[in-house]
């Protein structure tokens, strides 16, 4: 396990942990405690990653658009998957290109690891069965988000579309209010 | 996939059937069996040994149960007070740690193939905490058809489902895991979340695609009751995970299991005809597109049918493991034939089941039918007559409980909100047998026949409950004659000899003639209370 910041304890009875202790795309030092006010969303993933990728930073991205001055109260995490290549330069450039309400999270394999494990995301290295990167990562395709004290409050599949997500991060600023 | 989600016919030609002889035998079977004190596992015990096969007792509670959830479901709606009591001591024993103590050692997998992962598994002794899901999946499943199918969510109490292990001479202190059906619910989703939905392992590294059908069972009970779209999510990302690897092998039949570590497919090599038919007969809930245009070209290569109409199994290859033979109980007989019910196969499984009455020796022992184990693979005429304690007590009888798609209709068609609130039989004396009961609110009728034991002791009363909900009055027939009467929340009258009601709640307590069959009728008049009108108005709106 990574070191991780010991007063961002899990929730009790949480199934996800939801610590991290990585860099963003601008090469800082970043853990749950940095996003502390701002729900959160984090996603998992490659920027290599030809579809599932794409697909759900557009849809998260759309849903965002949706909010309007809400989207405000969340800030947007993509975890890499593949650390060897996504440096934090690789996350930044291809973030503020295509999805830049995104923040890039990468680090070294083992603190990768340990998000990964918090989360209990599913990657794997594989090699590409289009033969056009050196080797692919699937993996598992979820939304998290988490509460503005960074503990893991809900999560998402793929399945639901962009205006769905969106009525899902409004419910969750109306339970908030309520 | 989609859940269908459609509402079914209220009643059918199933409910409207009275119960075989046969029928009734195997459901006071699975009562004496369950009847038995803990860790009696008379007639239970299989070939294999340390519960590490297909013919142990966890699936033999397993799968007894959902014969008795098909059955309630699909035969004898209205009559809970049958199969409640049953359900609750199958949920009982299966967590006695007879059942599943197994896993301390399986967890540490010692198997030949997983030697280069020796190092990375320890024992555990909680059996739901990883892997396993060839118990903890029926776990879930069976404690959430509970709450489903009896609308009482007493599993979902902290600490309902907890596993206790301890032995003063080896294991250290004793041992407590508290789970209930929502943790166990959510912590084997997240164990499907994180083996990317191609399922959770059963022994270590070996994910079965038969073994996580129940855990999708387990999670669209768990919508049912929780109003959530779990299942949903779950079967679209496992078909989408497994589309990499292919759920059929070559020769069209399913993929047995994938290692976790390589993704490396096992087909079944071995030709083995419970690998088809057990997950084709589960899988059907969810897919049946799939299940169905492979079942006749599938099925062809796994049976013989002989001149007299008799179907048998053609037995697969011996499993060997490095060269071992690996001893245990396939139940290929049972399994085809549970296969061939849920499709709807009628001319298969009267086949198959003439066949085990014919050379598979059936027995009635207190009241109960089953086939005996039989080690011996076929007689001196060649006709197979091997027979393991789960098909014998288990199979055989859930193939001839189930009704076509029983499994399917259990997933897509559940019962509407009003159900737990109509008519029932809600307590049944010991010496009572049920062999019908449905509540019919189109013509506003609770019918039912109830056949006396004389081998049973028992005071010969059933319960029936909610009552006053239904209509302003009602009147109670005895075959062709009117044997009581009762109003909504007044008195309550019997109007013959032999017949005796008395008011208890909302409903009666009703003691009728011994022997039997009796054929009773209870019909509604008058208004329906509001809130029984209601539902019937959202079943109808859905």
């Amino acid at each position: 396990m990574s070191p991780v910041n010991p007063a961002l304890r899990p929730v009790p009875g949480s199934p996800v942990g939801a610590r991290f202790d990585l860099v963003d795309h601008h090469g800082e030092r970043v853990d749950n405690a940095t996003y502390r006010g701002h729900h959160v969303l984090v996603f998992f993933g490659f920027t290599h990653c030809a579809m599932v990728c794409p697909r759900a930073l557009g849809k998260l991205s759309a849903a965002l658009d949706d909010l309007g001055p809400a989207a405000e109260e969340f800030r947007a995490l993509y975890v890499t998957v593949d650390p060897e290549r996504d440096t934090p330069e690789v996350m930044k450039a291809f973030l503020e290109r295509s999805y830049p309400r995104f923040t890039g999270l990468t680090g070294t394999a083992k603190e990768i690891d340990a998000a990964k494990g918090e989360f209990r995301v599913f990657a794997r290295r594989t090699e590409d069965p289009d033969g056009l990167e050196p080797y692919v990562v699937p993996h598992s395709a979820i939304t998290y988000v988490l509460d503005r004290s960074g503990a893991f409050r809900t999560h998402f599949t793929e399945a639901l579309e962009a205006d769905e997500v969106a009525a899902r991060l409004t419910a969750v600023l109306d339970a908030e209010a309520r | 996939m989609a859940t269908t989600a459609e509402a079914g016919p209220k009643v059918t030609p199933d409910m409207r059937a009275e119960l075989s002889a046969e029928q009734v035998g195997h459901l006071r079977h699975f009562e004496n069996l369950l009847a038995q004190p803990p860790n009696d596992w008379s007639l239970m015990q299989g070939k294999g040994m340390g519960q590490d096969d297909f013919g142990g007792y966890r699936f033999q509670l397993a799968y007894l149960t959902y014969a008795l959830a098909l059955t309630h479901a699909h035969r004898l709606p209205a009559a809970p007070g049958v199969f409640k009591p049953m359900f609750e001591r199958a949920i009982e024993k299966m967590l006695l740690p007879e059942v599943w103590i197994y896993w301390k050692d399986t967890s540490r997998g010692g198997a030949v193939f997983n030697q280069h992962l020796s190092d990375t598994y320890r024992e555990e002794y909680d059996p739901v905490a990883r892997d396993n899901i060839m118990y903890s999946a029926y776990v879930q499943s069976m404690a959430l058809l509970f709450n489903y199918l009896f609308d009482d969510d007493r599993y979902a109490r902290p600490g309902a489902l907890s596993f206790n292990f301890y032995t003063p001479f080896w294991g250290g202190p004793p041992k407590r895991f508290e789970y209930d059906q929502n943790t166990l619910n959510e912590h084997i989703y997240w164990l499907m979340v994180e083996n990317g939905y191609l399922g959770v392992a059963c022994e270590p590294n070996c994910v079965y695609q038969i073994c996580n059908q129940p855990a999708i069972l387990g999670f669209r009970m768990h919508d049912l009751v929780t109003g959530g779209a779990v299942a949903d999510e779950v079967t679209r990302a496992y078909e989408r995970a497994w589309a990499d690897f292919g759920r059929l092998d070559e020769n069209g039949h399913y993929n047995m299991m994938m290692f976790q570590d390589s993704k490396a497919i096992t087909p079944n090599r071995g030709s083995w005809p419970w690998v088809d038919a057990w997950c084709g007969a589960l899988m059907n809930m969810w897919n049946r597109d799939l299940v169905r245009a492979n079942y006749p070209g599938q099925l062809a290569n796994l049976v013989d049918r002989a001149d007299d109409g008799t179907v048998s199994v053609r037995p697969g290859e011996p499993f060997l493991l490095a060269g071992n033979p690996v001893v245990g109980d396939a139940c290929d007989h049972g399994w085809v034939s549970v296969w061939a019910a849920e499709m709807g196969d009628t001319e298969t499984l009267r086949g198959l089941l003439a066949h085990a009455d014919r050379y598979m020796g059936p027995r009635w022992r207190d009241g109960g039918l089953y086939y005996p184990r039989n080690d011996q693979r076929a007689d001196a005429d060649g006709h197979r007559t091997e027979m393991e304690p789960m098909s014998g007590n288990v199979l055989l009888a859930y193939a001839r409980l189930n009704v076509e798609d029983g499994f399917w209709k259990l997933y897509n068609q559940p019962w509407g909100p009003g159900h737990h609130t109509e008519p029932a039989l809600t307590s049944v004396a010991a010496d009572l047998d049920v062999t019908r009961a449905y509540y019919d609110p189109e013509r506003r009728e609770l019918v039912f026949t109830l056949v006396g034991r004389a081998d049973r002791a028992g005071d010969g009363a059933v319960l029936l409950a909610h009552l006053d909900r239904a209509g302003d009055g009602w009147a109670l027939w005895l075959d062709d004659r009117v044997v009581a009467r009762g109003r909504r929340g007044g008195e309550v009258a019997a109007e013959g000899d032999g017949v005796d009601v008395r008011r208890t709640g909302d409903g009666v307590r009703l003691v009728g003639p011994a022997g039997g069959p009796h054929r009773y009728t209870l019909r509604f008049d008058g208004e329906m209370a509001e809130e029984m009108a209601e539902e019937m108005a959202e079943e109808v709106a859905e």
